[in-house]
């Protein structure tokens, strides 16, 4: 089975100069452990099933600009449920740059391991209901996984894998960083790789 | 439709001098001159994106995005809906210091037909105050010949004070 750090290893490696959003602590601290901070990526330290809207609304502002990018979301199942009406307005707008991967590991694993209710949640099947055009399930392995960050880049967007994986984590620090500096340092590199674009 | 009242022509006049690039939207009676200079009015522009959220919260988040993308945006939605966003506003984008901005209609007063809304539509004020988040208030206490530059001043506080600012207008007479 997949574990998150190894799906986040990856993600940091097939995505080194677009921006990805970063779903809460654990995922926040794991990535930090097995990638280091990177500029193009943004922790969401505590806003709980606002990652895939704030994506969405990310996605429609680097999309509609002169220099366009594509957005990746990294979600958990727990905050996906928690902000599950994003998926029927991302439907409704279907922001082409976008590209949804939601870890589920069924529980709340940073707060105990409490289960969630996505067992019972077919979450490829709600993307295509709201009118998305491409939502798969991806089978729990590091491979797979690989294969379908490949297979989602030639989709038509919006994009939403779903992929289960195991609640084996790494040790980690909290990350007490200002939100202030994350949010000043995410701005500044899409900035500067705007002028990038726009001058290459 | 009968045509806006001055306070939704202020309205509307305001946030053109803001001249958003993304209008996001809640349902609103009281809004709906202001609502349908941008789903189908002069406000409906090409290079305008006017669209409909679920939830105040959502639409937050949405916002934010945009903000960290430099954008021009908006959300218009009623006062009874200032509850359900203040989680998301404050975990993101207020203490990440993001400039977001919003038109916050108010309910509940003078005028109302809604026998309930007042319960939570009243205390507005107090709870955006417990919350921190700026607001400047359009009402009778202003005339309405100042509503649209008051609006894009707001909309500029914003941008300089980096934080959520919202206008609270009322189009009920109050």
């Amino acid at each position: 089975m997949l574990q998150r750090p190894d799906g986040l290893r990856l993600i940091a490696e097939r995505f080194p100069d677009d921006p990805v959003i970063l779903t809460l602590g654990g995922t926040v601290r794991e990535m930090l452990a097995v990638a280091g901070r990177r500029p193009n990526h943004l922790p969401i330290l505590d806003a709980m099933g606002q990652p895939a809207a704030i994506g969405l609304g990310l996605a429609l502002g680097v999309g509609e600009a002169e220099a366009r990018g594509r957005v990746i979301v990294v979600e958990g199942d727990g905050s996906l449920l928690m902000g599950l009406s994003s998926v029927a307005t991302i439907g409704h707008l279907r922001p082409d740059n976008l590209l949804l991967i939601v870890f589920d590991n069924g529980v709340y694993q940073a707060t105990g391991g409490q289960p969630t209710a996505a067992g019972d949640a077919d979450f490829a099947a709600i993307a295509h209901a709201c009118g998305w055009p491409s939502a798969t399930d991806v089978d729990s392995d590091a491979t797979a996984f690989a294969d379908a960050l490949t297979w989602a880049e030639d989709q038509p967007g919006p994009v939403l894998l779903r992929v289960r994986i195991g609640t084996e984590t790494v040790e980690t620090d909290f990350f007490l960083e200002d939100p202030v500096i994350l949010a000043r340092d995410f701005m500044t590199w899409l900035g500067q790789r705007r002028q990038a674009q726009l001058q290459g | 439709m009968t045509p806006p009242d001055a306070r939704s022509q202020a309205v509307i006049h305001g946030l053109e001098r803001v001249d958003p690039e993304f209008v996001l939207h809640l349902p609103s009676s009281t809004l709906k001159h202001v609502l349908e200079h941008f789903l189908r009015g002069a406000g409906a522009t090409a290079r305008r994106r006017v669209f409909p959220i679920p939830r105040e919260e959502e639409g937050i988040s949405i916002l934010a995005g945009l903000s960290l993308a430099r954008r021009r945006a908006v959300m218009i939605f009623q006062d009874n809906g200032v509850g359900n966003l203040l989680t998301s506003l404050l975990t993101f984008p207020q203490p990440y210091h993001l400039p977001l901005f919003g038109i916050v209609t108010r309910r509940g007063g003078i005028g109302e037909y809604n026998s309930m809304i007042h319960t939570i539509s009243e205390r507005t004020e107090a709870i955006l105050e417990a919350a921190g988040v700026r607001f400047i208030q359009l009402d009778g206490r202003t005339p309405t010949e100042e509503w649209a530059d008051s609006i894009a001043r707001a909309h500029e506080f914003s941008v300089t004070t980096h934080r959520p600012v919202f206008v609270l207008v009322n189009l009920m007479g109050g």
